[in-house]
């Protein structure tokens, strides 16, 4: 046996190392940053739910005031289905603010697939003018099928959810908990938005990264002072499922509260800004501008595409302009000011800006454009 | 092609054959000609329970009635047994597991079936296969191939919709199974699983496969489906062992061929002996390279097979020297081996089947079922090392009901001399096995913890070895799982499927980096980075050998100079050189015993033993020889870390009364000797191939005090040929005794002990006593 146990030991250590020389190999990273983490923290969540009898899995809730958390558009009057659209929208449009499920999980990994365990659900709905958030954690993998039977009843009343990359990550991740633990299926994901993409279009140029953590620090102007890291999260929960010790998983929960609720204030900054656009104040960053306009154009909100348009136009360098042109000209064209379009492009030909292939399609479409106008003046006269 | 024009290939072959059978010189080397007279088919009704669209379809394409062993396989899966095809190439194996498998979804539309094939390129050609017979039969039938090339877009509807999956080894290993949860609909009603090429899966490849065939099962078991496994085999001796240790469970055999087949001519060829004393005989490249060159040059489709990368290459080589352009199309022969980019071989795959491509010289990557249509003639450069491959390689001619011919010829190797001398031990039925060991510690517990990922572990389950609950604890210990409520949870952030790789047992290949320039050279497509561009990879074993800095390495005929070896990135940076030389790289092994398994002291013969080793080998110089001539003309040194290996050894130990009185250097001589002859001849038992074998020698061995020869398995962990070595013995000295008492050199050639100018006049006698008290 002992000889069984070194062999088996080294064939791991061999592993460890093998996978360390591949990536930077962050599980090897020493686990007291959390621990750091977890004594500079306090919970503020208040324990809910649970009562005395030790239930396999927790759940703890708290009240917010949307006032507080200075939302303007979200949970206030009805939805526009044309502004979610703008909020990373796949399928059919809520009806109510109320309607969402705003979430988030904590998971043992990133990589996906069957091994990987969603041990923490966190979500946030509106009701009464207040946001309600709820955490629910798994503690101990054993009850999973309890779990999941229990997020089941939490999930099936909605019908529309609001993530984070929740396309690609969240959903899937659950998805598959749900099969595995129950074989059952989601539809809590019927109509998704996922704030990623807008907030992408949004922001990305400008801060170049558009983590939560970023937003919360760029847009919100509310940064986080202690964090745990991501990267640390599934170690944590490893040794809270051996210890027992709940201050180890009490960073994780303050952590993935405040993704939850920076999800609902940055689903409100992206409509504002949409809000904005409509009413003529486009973003004034050149390329979030020419991203919305694009949106705009989908939508079929042509007016403020317009606003989107001229604002990147304008305030762009050469090269966004050179990106802007040809489908601002598209534009300008279906609004009938084929003059503009052979100002515009004439000007940007002259400057020697652009690819050649870029420079092709732009004196095809000053020749034509020429033509029409020219044919226009003949037949007016 | 101008050459084929004029002449009906069929005239030609015969021709060219007769021409041979009058050259007196050629058939001075011919040990044996064999006429294998056409065969005529043996037929069956098709069963009354086959659909009826089935037989429909299969009428209309003019078959009335099917072959005896297709309707043996109907049955046999009908009746729910596990069952394994073991017929020659060409005989209609497919049908044998699409019938039962189009039956079954013609009659119930959500019936799913998963095909496994060894490679890619194989399940390419399957997927048009089976589309066309679904279409034909009126059966909707979805098929799809999931492997590393399917775009992301597509993969969902697989998932769901696919009635076959057509996959590899690998793709089931890290992208299917451990996403077992969107497969649902194929798990939940699994009927059948095809795995094609059964005989591919042994040694080290073949015990991953055995252990991810567990883990399949594991997952069919949670959905509550019980498949029915097919397999088809070329021959081997044990095709119901091998399919055992992948099924686990019993199987039926159809090893009855009722196809008929085409009139065969195999020749065995030893080239002749240019110098007696010496043993030394003309290469095989050479004289293959002439028996290639007659049959091209009468526009005969042929395939050549050489024994290495550096063989093909040299052959290749050799054999456009002999075409030269413009006269001949410059891609009248192509070279096709691992180290390729996957879609240079789909070109040249293309290139045999629709004619362009008339000649192809290659290693055994071209041995599995890969389409290139029908070849007329074989050319086998050495004995490929099993009698399966022989046989596949030679069946890679003459896939039609017409003549065909297929030659061997022998290398001095000991094996080949063998097989030359002995042709009845290829032309009748095979005594090898393929060895698997799926309880390989190394390989187990890999995918004992792909398998906790896949769906967590009961405390008492097992898998595989009956220390699994050992296994478990340990793993828990150690935190990659967590044991929770009887059960073992993963409890990592990995993904273990990634960390292993099914094809090599070290997981890291050498890149090989081409910087001459970016001009193009060479036709198919190969990926431009810039300046540089990455040319093929190979394992890091073969690597300190082959890609050593100053090593000649040889890609599609040209010569690449290694200027910089990266071994710690893994890159050799390579540059097109004009040498007339090539590259020999030597190697030193130093062996210490770690633990002894099992030991058998004889009284009066050797000791024998097998147990767990630790081998270190280094390089240390290399050789550089002159093309055709092999002339040593140079040597260099080289730098490369000392490389480890831990594996399973066979040892025996020679008496103290063998060696009475001899000088250490009679012992050393005699030793060298010995080795040299069980090594050549070990790989006959064991159905391997004899690089898979390693050989280390020690005058006095500190664990047996004693004069040894050791055995090894290159593979860390070793698969089993250890203790099958140990248990064979006797006949191994047996088959050494007869095989060097027929030996027609005088003092030891490279056919035998090996060539006595290099180890002493006399190894020859010197072997011979041992082995008569062995």
């Amino acid at each position: 046996m002992n000889d069984l146990r070194a062999r088996v030991a080294e064939i791991i250590a061999a592993d460890r190392a093998r996978r360390g020389a591949r990536s930077g190999d962050e599980s090897a990273a020493p686990a007291s940053g959390w621990r750091a983490a977890a004594d500079s923290s306090r919970s503020p969540l208040r324990h809910a739910g649970a009562g005395d009898a030790p239930l396999p899995y927790e759940v703890r809730e708290q009240r917010l005031d949307v006032d507080g958390l200075g939302l303007e558009i979200v949970g206030r009057g009805a939805v526009d289905p044309l502004l979610v659209a703008h909020l990373g929208l796949k399928g059919e449009p809520p009806r109510r603010w109320e309607d969402i499920l705003f979430l988030d999980t904590e998971t043992t990994g990133l990589s996906g697939g069957t091994g990987t365990y969603v041990f923490l659900l966190g979500i946030a709905y509106l009701a009464d003018g207040q946001l309600i958030l709820q955490q629910h954690m798994l503690r101990d993998l054993s009850a999973e099928s309890a779990f999941v039977e229990h997020l089941k009843g939490v999930l099936e009343p909605f019908r529309a959810c609001a993530s984070y990359n929740g396309k690609t990550f969240d959903l899937p991740l659950l998805r598959t908990r749900f099969v595995m633990a129950i074989r059952s299926d989601l539809t809590v994901d019927e109509s998704h938005l996922d704030l990623l993409h807008p907030a992408r279009r949004l922001w990305k140029d400008r801060f170049g990264s558009t983590t939560l953590r970023q937003l919360e620090e760029s847009v919100l102007d509310d940064g986080r002072v202690t964090d745990i890291p991501g990267s640390l999260i599934p170690d944590a929960y490893f040794h809270y499922l051996r210890r027992g010790d709940e201050s180890i998983i009490a960073p994780v929960l303050l952590h993935n509260a405040r993704d939850v609720v920076s999800l609902v204030r940055i689903a409100d900054r992206v409509a504002r800004a949409v809000l904005a656009a409509r009413s003529g104040r486009a973003p004034d960053h050149a390329p979030a501008a020419f991203a919305l306009a694009r949106v705009f154009e989908r939508t079929g909100e042509l007016d403020a595409a317009h606003a989107c348009y001229e604002s990147a136009y304008f305030d762009g360098d050469n090269e966004l302009r050179v990106k802007v042109a040809l489908p601002y000209a598209r534009h300008l064209e279906r609004r009938g000011d084929a003059a503009r379009v052979v100002q515009m492009l004439e000007t940007l030909l002259a400057l020697g800006l652009g690819s050649e292939r870029w420079r092709e399609q732009a004196e095809a479409r000053t020749r034509r454009l020429t033509r029409k106008c020219q044919r226009q003046l003949a037949t007016a006269s | 092609m101008r050459t084929s024009v004029r002449f009906p290939a069929r005239t030609s072959l015969e021709q060219i054959l007769d021409g041979l059978t009058r050259d007196a010189s050629f058939q001075e080397m011919v040990t044996r000609w064999e006429r294998i007279p056409a065969k005529p088919a043996r037929y069956a009704p098709f069963p009354e329970w086959l659909d009826g669209r089935i037989a429909a379809a299969l009428r209309r394409r003019g078959i009335n009635e099917l072959y005896s062993h297709q309707v043996a396989a109907l049955e046999s899966t009908r009746a729910g047994r596990h069952t394994v095809i073991v017929t020659p190439t060409a005989s209609g194996k497919t049908l044998c597991y699409n019938l039962p498998v189009l039956d079954a979804i013609a009659k119930e539309q959500t019936a799913r079936a998963l095909y496994i094939f060894p490679t890619k390129a194989l399940s390419q050609d399957q997927l048009a296969e089976l589309e066309r017979e679904s279409t034909d039969m009126d059966i909707e039938l979805k098929t799809y191939t999931y492997d590393g090339d399917t775009p992301p877009a597509v993969r969902a509807a697989i998932r769901s919709a696919g009635h076959v999956v057509i996959t590899n080894p690998d793709m089931l290993h890290t992208g299917i199974l451990p996403h077992h949860t969107k497969w649902v609909k194929l798990f939940e009603n699994l009927r059948y699983v095809v795995l094609d090429e059964l005989h591919t899966y042994r040694g080290v490849f073949g015990s991953h496969v055995a252990n991810v065939l567990r883990r399949l099962r594991r997952i069919c078991e949670f959905y509550g489906s019980h498949p029915v496994f097919i397999c088809t085999s070329a021959t081997i001796a044990n095709p119901d062992e091998l399919a055992r240790e992948h099924i686990e469970d019993d199987v039926v055999v159809i090893d009855e061929s009722g196809a008929p087949r085409g009139e065969k001519v195999l020749v065995f060829v030893n080239p002749p002996v240019v110098n007696r004393g010496l043993g030394v005989r003309q290469s095989a490249l050479l004289t293959g390279r002439d028996i290639a060159a007659t049959l091209l040059a009468s526009g005969v489709q042929t395939i050549s097979f050489a024994r290495s990368r550096v063989e093909t290459e040299l052959l290749l080589t050799y054999l456009r020297a002999r075409f030269p352009q413009p006269q001949w199309p410059h891609d009248l022969i192509r070279g096709y081996r691992g180290g390729y980019l996957p879609s240079e071989r789909r070109a040249i795959e293309r290139g045999l089947r629709d004619g362009t491509v008339r000649g192809v010289v290659s290693t055994n990557a071209l041995e599995l079922g890969i389409d290139i249509g029908a070849l007329q003639a074989a050319v086998l450069l050495g004995y490929p090392g099993t009698v399966a491959s022989t046989w596949q390689q030679m069946g890679r001619a003459g896939r039609r009901e017409e003549l065909s011919a297929a030659f061997l010829v022998a290398s001095s190797s000991p094996t080949d001399q063998y097989v030359v001398q002995h042709p009845e031990y290829v032309l009748d039925r095979s005594p090898e096995a393929g060895l698997v060991n799926p309880d390989n510690l190394h390989v187990l517990v890999h995918h004992l913890k792909c398998a906790a990922f896949e769906i967590p572990f009961e405390t008492r389950e097992r898998f595989g070895t009956e220390d699994t609950p050992g296994v478990l604890a340990y793993l828990d210990e150690q935190g990659v799982l967590h044991e929770s409520g009887g059960k073992y949870h993963w409890s990592d952030q990995s993904f273990p499927a990634e960390v292993t790789s099914l094809r090599t047992a070290t997981n890291d290949n050498v890149v090989i980096v081409d910087t001459t320039g970016p001009a193009p050279r060479t036709v198919g497509s190969e990926y431009h980075d810039g300046k540089v561009k990455i040319i093929g990879e190979i394992d890091r074993f073969a690597a300190q050998v082959m890609l050593h800095e100053q090593a000649i390495y040889l890609h599609e005929g040209k010569q690449l100079q290694v200027e910089r070896l990266d071994w710690d990135n893994a890159k050799a940076y390579v540059r097109e050189v004009k040498v007339d030389y090539y590259t020999q790289a030597e190697l030193a092994v130093r062996i210490r015993v770690i633990d002894e398994f099992e030991r058998h002291s004889s009284q009066k013969g050797f000791d024998l033993a097998h147990g767990e080793v630790l081998v270190s080998t280094l390089t240390t110089i290399y050789k550089k020889l002159t093309m055709y001539t092999h002339e040593n003309v140079g040597w260099g040194k080289i730098h490369l870390p000392e490389q480890e290996l831990q594996t399973t050894s066979f040892w025996t130990s020679l008496p103290e009364r063998a060696i009475a009185g001899w000088p250490r250097e009679r012992v050393e001589v005699a030793l060298a000797g010995l080795g040299n002859l069980l090594h050549g001849l070990a790989p006959l038992f064991l159905m391997c191939d004899p690089h898979d074998l390693g050989l280390a020698v020690e005058v006095r061995s500190p664990h047996t005090e004693r004069p040894t020869i050791y055995l090894f398995d290159m593979t860390p962990g070793g698969i089993g040929f250890a203790e099958r070595l140990f248990k064979s013995a006797q006949p191994l000295f047996a088959r050494a005794r007869e095989h060097l008492a027929a030996c027609g050199c005088q003092t030891g050639c490279p056919s035998c002990v090996g060539p006595a100018y290099a180890l002493g006049t006399d190894v020859r006698d010197a072997v011979a006593h041992l082995l008569s008290l062995a």
